[in-house]
């Protein structure tokens, strides 16, 4: 393989020659006069793990606000799975495919972790509002289903055991493991994780990176991750982003990034001297 | 060892039968005349207050609004039913009957109209909006003449609220409210109290739940207020000014938030202390708001927290306990 | 004329709401709280007013007790009611406002009891009018809207020019980064609650002289009014309260005037709905995004 032009949009070998399951188009937003996103352009294979990596301040969470339109983007587009997303909400666009996790956890504390994770299920445990108030048949059936699916899901981060106790409870840990499996219940083909491996040690982090490798496998959904923990990008993700600015600077493998001039002068300033003459 | 548990179908049919014995009992207490007029009107008065508790627990309790108009819902089932009671248009059971529907049915479209646009706001803008249409409701009923005869009051409407009827009505609110909050619609209106941009990020309608659960609220609230009309036997629009919203609330935040027991407990309670406390009636109130302030510092989520009573659940925890002590006698003794 | 007479009038009261109004506003700016007990606050002022001049006290010691008053009732409640609750959930903090709106009102029924009791205006601003333009001014017109467009001018130089003004800015936006700037939050918020209460002081004072009876509860609808005013102008703007005050008596007077005067609370809430539709923040309310 020679060198590729990092413009071009870069998915894994393995997606190549299928179409990409998400596409943003010059997505940009304003805040005031303020541009935080400006341009990006991101093609996702899949089944493909992206990176999504910047300094502080780039923008990275702001994108996935704007992919999960907890923000209306000002400028550009995004398609799911080859259609256009300008007119979901947030509930909608999950419903077409896209759940997230946060970088400031946010679960339903004063619940469950099995109620946490049945919110998740919402849309597939089908049966009506006559039918649970009056108890009929289907709200039997549908909701055995779901709690046998709860506990399947837990048990990927090996969470059955705890599924009685309060999510708020948990240690800020397993909070974030709990997260992930509550989205994915809702049965996405695109998962974003917002820092999934902060405030972890080493131990799990190396366990949350064969988990997202698993969930990646069994599940065949692709995963976007934002990340500042270099291990972690480096190790699970085949294509990585670079944000600086709210501007995507390079998209490619990991061993193509750690090589770009620009990743590094946005990583570590310009060395003094240099581009001056 | 294995743990004792009672089977769902069991512990529908006990709580079930339970219930029949409740209503056939205190029918029969209430028919026979041992009770004092005045004990009589208190507990018909307790009826309605579990229902307008429970249901404004829902929106504030479950959903985590402070809407500050449930007096106005109130208030439409209570007229919209008192009108159609004074019609004489059915024969009186079915009237009954259909009159409770038709003023939860109006109270909720009411709840409907208002919680669309108070929705798209939050906190403290729902609370004044929900406030603003009590407060409307109100001028209405009052310069409305020729429908609701205004602050002369409406009277002749039949006195259909027996004990039967408020209580079962009592045992209809609990239930639903109950039966929803246990199946996917509640966890959806929990969720939203947790983290409304999470919910939404799960796929949760909010905006369809939140109006569902007002639209409940409303409706429940709607038919307090027709078996308030059907005991008073006249209605006049001061009867449903804030302060009884904020009476409503009152029962609802020190009960617990999110505790349909608490609600429960709460209403008897506050309706009860009062009549006992006669020499008191002139402090009622400034006991009541200090009360209300207190409970908000030291114990936010009210006196019972989200406790929730289950018969079934104490009778498991009896049982198991008396079989762990009999295996432990068992075992020292061999 | 008559309708040159009626805009005054509106005026007037506008002003009063307007004072009123500020209050709200600003509290609403800086710890988030729909301050119920702020109509309350008029009535006690309303009666320490009622009882200064009773007892024959100057006008203007009368006033002064009547603000002095209701400002150092606001410090209390804020100190026993709301600091206890600075970091709880917001609808444990307005419940708490709430049950001391109820208290104050049950306090007032309890020592003065229930029933009104009329209020000696011309004592505080003597009757008579003078001629403006060819149009009869009352005194009482002219000295209210002169008084409140003074203490909203005043209230504007302290916000915006001195240092205290610019705590209370630096509180409203972001509580955590002005205490690390080193600014005394917890002595900004009592001072907001105080500034508020001495407007409601004037405002108790003004709107007693136009409706000269003082009764337990006379502060509830008021301060409904006054707080949807602000929430009509856009919570947490000063010229926003102004202009929601003077919007709010105007319309109630235009609706009064052509004969609607029953319909009036009804007509001030559904004109609040129909503006939070449009603009949920209010006339000239900043729009407030969660962070995610």
């Amino acid at each position: 393989m020679g060198r590729r032009d990092t413009k071009t949009p870069f998915v894994p070998e393995r997606d190549a020659y299928k179409a990409p399951v998400m596409e943003c188009v010059n997505l940009g937003i304003d805040f005031g006069g303020l541009t935080a996103v400006n341009d990006f352009c991101i093609t996702i294979g899949p089944t493909e793990i992206c990176g999504l990596i910047g300094p502080n301040g780039a923008g990275k969470t702001t994108i996935f606000n704007l992919l999960t339109k907890v923000y209306q983007p000002t400028r550009g587009s995004v398609y799911l799975n080859g259609v256009d997303t300008k007119n979901l909400n947030s509930e909608k666009a999950n419903r077409a495919g896209l759940a997230r996790t946060f970088q400031n956890i946010r679960l339903f504390k004063n619940m469950t972790v099995m109620e946490n994770v049945l919110v998740g299920l919402h849309n597939k445990t089908e049966y009506g509002l006559g039918e649970a108030i009056l108890r009929m048949p289907a709200y039997w059936r549908a909701e055995k289903i779901a709690r046998a699916r709860t506990l399947e899901l837990l048990e990927i981060f090996d969470m059955q055991g705890i599924h009685g106790h309060k999510a708020g409870s948990l240690p800020y840990g397993s909070q974030r493991r709990l997260e992930i499996v509550r989205a994915l219940a809702t049965g996405p083909t695109v998962l974003l994780l917002d820092e999934p491996a902060a405030g972890m040690n080493p131990a799990e982090t190396e366990e949350l990176m064969e988990n997202i490798l698993k969930i990646n496998k069994v599940f065949k959904i692709a995963i976007v991750l934002i990340e500042h923990d270099m291990k972690l990008v480096m190790g699970i993700c085949e294509g990585i982003g670079v944000l600086n600015y709210g501007k995507l600077i390079a998209k490619g493998t990991p061993a193509e990034i750690q090589k770009n001039p620009l990743v590094i002068e946005a990583y570590l300033g310009k060395a003094e001297g240099e581009g001056d003459a | 060892m294995k743990e004792f548990t009672i089977s769902t179908p069991a512990r529908y049919v006990m709580n079930t039968v339970l219930v029949l014995m409740f209503l056939f009992i205190g029918n029969h207490i209430t028919q026979s005349g041992i009770l004092l007029r005045s004990q009589y009107a208190l507990l018909i008065q307790i009826g309605f207050f579990i229902i307008l508790a429970v249901s404004l627990n829902l929106v504030t309790g479950y959903l985590g609004q402070l809407p500050l108009g449930h007096a106005g819902f109130m208030a439409v089932g209570a007229y919209a039913g008192a009108l159609f009671w004074r019609a004489h248009l059915l024969p009186p059971t079915l009237s009954i009957i259909v009159g409770l529907i038709v003023a939860g049915v109006v109270a909720a479209i009411f709840g409907v109209l208002i919680g669309v646009p108070a929705l798209r706001l939050r906190g403290d803008y729902l609370a004044i909006i929900t406030l603003g249409f009590g407060e409307i409701i109100r001028v209405m009923l009052t310069n409305l003449d020729s429908i609701t005869y205004g602050a002369r009051g409406l009277l002749n409407i039949p006195r259909y609220s027996s004990f039967l009827i408020v209580y079962a009505c009592v045992v209809i609110t609990c239930t639903v409210i109950h039966m929803l909050m246990k199946s996917r619609h509640g966890r959806a209106i929990l969720s939203i109290r947790e983290n409304e941009i999470a919910a939404e990020s799960c796929g949760i309608k909010t905006t369809y739940y939140k109006v569902l659960a007002f639209a409940v609220s409303a409706f429940f609230a709607g038919v307090a207020g027709a078996l308030f009309a059907g005991n008073q036997g006249l209605l006049v629009p001061s009867d449903f000014d804030f302060m009884t919203s904020i009476n409503i609330l009152m029962i609802v935040v020190l009960g617990g938030l999110g505790s349909m027991f608490g609600s429960v407990v709460a209403a008897a309670v506050l309706t009860f202390l009062p009549f006992m406390l006669q020499p008191l009636a002139d402090y009622r109130m400034i006991i009541y708001s200090l009360m209300l302030i207190i409970v908000m510092i030291f114990k936010p989520s009210g006196l019972l927290g989200s406790y929730e009573f289950s018969l079934s659940r104490i009778i498991e925890k009896v049982v198991n306990k008396a079989l762990s002590l009999r295996g432990g006698a068992a075992k020292g003794g061999r | 004329m008559l309708l040159v007479a009626q805009l005054i009038n509106g005026l007037q009261l506008g002003s009063i709401y307007a004072l009123i109004a500020l209050g709200y506003s600003m509290v609403y700016g800086i710890v988030k709280l729909l301050n119920f007990a702020h109509g309350d606050i008029i009535m006690v002022g309303g009666y320490i007013a009622l009882f200064s001049l009773t007892f024959g006290q100057h006008p203007l010691l009368a006033a002064a007790l009547t603000v002095a008053g209701c400002t150092v009732l606001a410090i209390v409640i804020e100190k026993l009611a709301y600091t206890p609750l600075r970091f709880a959930p917001r609808l444990s903090l307005l419940i708490t406002a709430i049950g001391v709106s109820i208290l104050l009102q049950n306090l007032a029924q309890y020592f003065f009891s229930a029933s009104g009791r009329s209020f000696p205006g011309h004592l505080m601003i003597p009757h008579g009018s003078v001629s403006l333009g060819g149009v009869m001014v009352s005194y009482t017109s002219v000295i209210t809207i002169v008084t409140s467009l003074v203490s909203m001018a005043a209230l504007t130089m302290l916000v915006k020019h001195t240092k205290l003004g610019k705590a209370m800015r630096a509180v409203s936006e972001d509580q955590d980064a002005a205490r690390l700037m080193g600014v005394n939050v917890n002595s900004v918020i009592t001072f907001t609650f105080a500034v508020g209460a001495a407007l409601a002081g004037i405002g108790a004072l003004l709107y007693s002289v136009r409706f000269p009876l003082i009764f337990p509860t006379v502060g509830a609808m008021l301060g409904l009014k006054a707080f949807v005013a602000a929430v009509f102008g856009g919570i947490g703007s000063i010229p926003g309260a102004m202009l929601g005050g003077y919007a709010i008596g105007l319309l109630e007077v235009l609706v009064t005037a052509v004969g609607l005067s029953r319909w009036v609370d009804g007509v001030v809430f559904m004109v609040l709905i129909c503006v939070l539709m449009v603009r949920p923040t209010g006339i000239m309310g900043r729009n407030m995004m969660e962070k995610v």
